[in-house]
């Protein structure tokens, strides 16, 4: 038994710390490039993150995977490099070039130490601005990218994640391809594609630096100019597409005979990132699946067992977005969490959130807000999101202020027009042969066999 | 050049206590390690301790089940655990100003967990913990390499020879009885280091922590390390293994005993395991993905284990129809050739190491929980601010030493998984 001493009931707060995102200064290049630096103090370290408008939406259908491809092949050196000079000379400084595409931009960045940043920072403009794009280096890289498309198959997280895109959007959109290519796309690419890419696409109008660590905005200003000055071109502007795939619900199965597991995809195609729903989006989700104790969790995992994790999430792009519930659940308890899944989404929209629940997720997001933003990575990041997304300059500043302003009627108005129980699309990657007679029920079911 | 703040504190009670404090920063991080992991676990009760940690947050004696993670993410915290090898740790981050509220939830449950022990909360979590397996393991391509290569490297009754995870037949069979004296011997405050880090201020956080933490006694059981942490493999019979499997791509893992963590060679193991395989620079990189074409992804880490030994790992994903003996032999190859190192091959490896460490003091959390592991294994947890300057006094010479003695062909289990024919 507890010592009498021992509270009984949880200690409530103390005063409190008020977090301030960091202040964010904003310049511009004559060629157009924003550069944008966030400086805070503590930790040594400085992230710089180019992000430009070269995401995958800009590649017509044919050529799918072109602008992954252009972007990882930036390993491969530049004019007065070799691949293995420019890894050495980065890793000298202890420092990595990073390149990751999606559908919006191509970023590249690093983070190094602050004292090694001038330095680093040259090399990652030379990287951008004078590509080697050696043929054997496009061509090992390109032969990873296929190798990656083919092996999907046998991870089951990933192929349930790919099945998802491909049904919840509309056949032909850009969202609904896969945003790798395909091995069709992929194989035809050529040394050619991605000069010419890159010579289209990396251009400072309508990229940005973001420069977030211990450094003075003015050496940044000063630097970039040096470092970018002489870049020169504008980006076309490329609209994506998206729309959804079926108005009403839909069970596709990607058979896996003999899986021991299926992965569940739940969800449909939705708004943009731009969306004035956006603060209500993430506080309805909170409520769905976003944290540990929201309701699918705790009905699929802790209640009935039936789960490692369940979670939902909004993920919302430049012309579009989807909304998508993600579990994995044993073969034989497959139909019962499809309908938990059903069920709960249903309760939620017919019935909306409990005050409770609300209060509870605005405090979650707010309170954890600051944690995303522990680091020079995470902060440039965000201020990348901003850019791409054109969010207002203030977004990070009143993140906090905006999400505690949700009120029970915004979430439970957002739950009727963004959810859609009836037209959701459950993709189930797992055994067919067991799974699809007790899915039946549900709604019309698909089989893929090759996927 | 970096300078964690560090106060160190000890309850009557045996808890042992590391303050970092940074009042103006408005997060904060508590971090507790048990020093209990997999490696106390007996014959028959593998997995026992990573069940534990599940029950763990199944609720105590003022606290309902999943009221902890409510009560955090009520206030904006996040928490978790994990179980490994050596040790158990608890942790969440969360607003500075709800810190009193974490420290409740942690000494709640490390004092009165047991009265909230039922059979009902084993079964869920057994069947939470048994999908985890599955979705981690047997629904994974290569998801059994662990399991098979510690069996390989270390004999059979050496404290590392299963995988944290368990067996489902060992999970199928706990009892709530096994749970209990389980934590009458490990979950006491004589046997765990408490951290905080992050926005709060010392003398008001030793008053809470001696309120809630004061009353709990020292632990009552026996704790120990079954099996023989120093016994060597005695031949090589297992040192090769070869495993057809549904997956995508031939896959090579080489894996190897070296010096334990606290073993004041580990720090040229390290930077040994950095030359080989950390980045594309690497040996590795450089031989067997961009020149011979053979691997598309490789890498090389080495494990920080305390008990005996610890383990670097080597593994290099081969290409499309690549020769799976060619691939091992070009690993082992790269192996065998840290025989020669340059002084540019270590100082590479250390400032590639430094960016790294710099980026986990960024983090709260990271830095709480290194707090705790230093104070746990080493009994100093200021050894943080000065893990970089031991990285920098390695030399070309003490890694060549260390590979001569440790990374030698009697000294190496290789695990090549090859896809299989297909039907």
């Amino acid at each position: 038994m507890s010592p009498a001493r021992f509270p009984r009931t949880p200690p409530g707060p103390g005063p409190v710390t008020p977090f301030a995102f960091p202040p964010v200064h904003a310049a511009r290049l004559d060629a157009g490039l924003e550069v944008r630096t966030a400086r805070r103090h503590g930790v040594p370290l400085v992230t710089a993150l180019l992000v430009m408008d070269a995401g995958e939406a800009t590649v017509a259908g044919p050529r799918a995977g072109l602008a992954v491809l252009s972007g990882k092949a930036l390993h491969g050196g530049t004019v007065h490099r070799s691949a293995v000079e420019l890894a050495c000379a980065l890793e000298d400084m202890g420092t990595h070039l990073a390149t990751s595409t999606g559908w919006d931009s191509t970023v590249v960045s690093l983070t190094c130490a602050v004292d090694r940043f001038p330095r680093a920072l040259r090399l990652l403009s030379e990287v951008v601005l004078t590509p080697g794009y050696p043929g054997e280096e496009v061509e090992r890289t390109r032969e990873q990218q296929l190798g990656g498309i083919r092996q999907r198959r046998m991870y089951p997280a990933q192929l349930a994640t790919a099945a998802a895109a491909r049904f919840f959007f509309a056949e032909g959109t850009t969202y609904g391809r896969p945003m790798a290519g395909t091995e069709g796309t992929v194989a035809g690419l050529e040394r050619t594609h991605v000069t010419d890419y890159a010579a289209s696409r990396y251009r400072p109008h309508g990229a940005a630096l973001i420069v977030a660590g211990d450094v003075a905005k003015v050496e940044v200003t000063d630097l970039a100019a040096e470092c970018f000055g002489s870049w020169r071109g504008r980006a076309t502007t490329v609209e994506a597409t998206a729309g959804p795939r079926f108005g009403e619900r839909r069970i596709v199965i990607v058979h896996r005979p003999g899986a021991v597991q299926s992965e569940l995809r739940i969800g449909h195609a939705s708004v943009p990132r731009a969306t004035p729903d956006f603060f209500p989006l993430i506080v309805l989700n909170s409520v769905l699946g976003g944290a540990f104790t929201s309701r699918l969790n705790l009905n699929l995992r802790e209640d009935k067992g039936f789960t490692y994790g369940v979670s939902s999430r909004f993920l919302l792009r430049r012309a579009g977005g989807m909304f998508r519930i993600a579990t994995a659940v044993a073969t034989e308890v497959t139909a019962a969490a499809v309908r938990e899944v059903l069920a709960e989404t249903e309760a939620l929209v017919a019935s909306g959130p409990t005050p409770a629940e609300v209060r509870g997720a605005r405090d979650y997001l707010a309170g954890i807000f600051p944690l995303s933003m522990e680091t020079t990575a995470q902060v440039a990041s965000g201020i990348a999101r901003v850019f791409v997304h054109g969010l207002s300059a203030d977004h990070h500043a009143r993140f906090r202020e905006r999400v505690r302003a949700v009120k029970v009627e915004d979430v439970a108005r957002a739950a009727r027009s963004r959810l859609h129980p009836d037209a959701l699309t459950v993709v189930v990657a797992g055994d067919a042969d067991r799974v699809a007679p007790e899915l039946e029920p549900l709604g019309p079911v698909e089989v893929h066999h090759d996927f | 050049m970096i300078s964690v703040p560090c106060e160190e504190h000890r309850l009557e009670n045996g808890l042992r206590i590391v303050l970092s404090p940074e009042p103006s920063v408005p997060i904060v991080a508590v971090n507790l390690w048990y020093d209990v992991g997999s490696r106390n676990e007996g014959s028959g009760q593998t997995g026992l301790a990573h069940l534990f940690e599940h029950m763990m947050f199944q609720g105590s004696r003022h606290v309902a089940g999943n009221q902890h993670f409510e009560l955090l993410e009520g206030v904006g915290g996040s928490a978790n655990a994990s179980t490994w090898f050596d040790r158990t740790n608890y942790y969440e981050t969360l607003p500075s100003h709800h810190l009193e509220l974490a420290l409740w939830l942690e000494a709640d449950r490390m004092g009165w967990m047991l009265p909230a022990l039922t059979a009902e909360k084993l079964e869920n979590q057994r069947d939470v913990v048994k999908n985890e397996r599955r979705q981690r393991y047997d629904n994974q391509p290569y998801g059994d390499w662990d399991e098979r290569m510690l069996a390989m490297v270390y004999p059979p009754d050496h404290p590392y020879r299963h995988p944290v995870i368990g067996s489902l037949e060992d999970i199928d069979g706990f009892t709530l009885g096994d749970l209990e004296s389980f934590f009458r011997a490990y979950y006491a405050p004589d046997n765990a280091v408490l951290t905080i880090c992050g926005g709060f201020e010392s003398t008001r956080a030793l008053q809470w922590i001696k309120r809630y933490f004061g009353d709990i006694p020292p632990g009552a059981g026996t704790r120990m390390i079954p099996g023989d942490a120093d016994a060597e493999r005695e031949n090589q019979v297992d040192a090769n293994q070869t495993v057809e499997a549904d997956v995508p791509l031939t896959r090579v893992y080489a894996g190897m005993r070296v010096p334990a963590f606290d073993d004041p060679a580990f720090h040229a193991t390290d930077v040994a395991g950095d030359i080989l395989g950390r980045g594309r620079a690497s040996r590795l990189h450089h031989s067997l993905v961009l020149e011979q074409r053979l691997a598309k992804d490789v890498a090389a880490h080495v494990f920080p284990l305390m008990t005996g030994a610890a383990m670097m790992l080597v593994q290099a994903t081969g290409n499309v129809g690549v020769d799976p003996e060619e691939l091992a032999a070009a690993v082992v190859g790269q192996i065998d050739g840290l025989g020669t190192i340059s002084s540019e091959d270590v100082a590479r490896a250390v400032a590639m190491a430094e960016t790294a460490i710099l980026g986990q003091l960024e983090v709260a959390a990271q830095r709480a929980d290194l707090l705790s592991m230093f104070a746990t294994q080493f009994g100093d947890p200021a050894r943080i601010s000065t893990e970089i300057d031991r990285l920098r006094a390695v030399t070309p010479e003490a890694v060549e030493t260390l590979v001569g003695e440790r990374l030698g062909p009697e000294n190496r289990a290789i695990l090549t998984y090859v896809p299989r024919a297909s039907a």
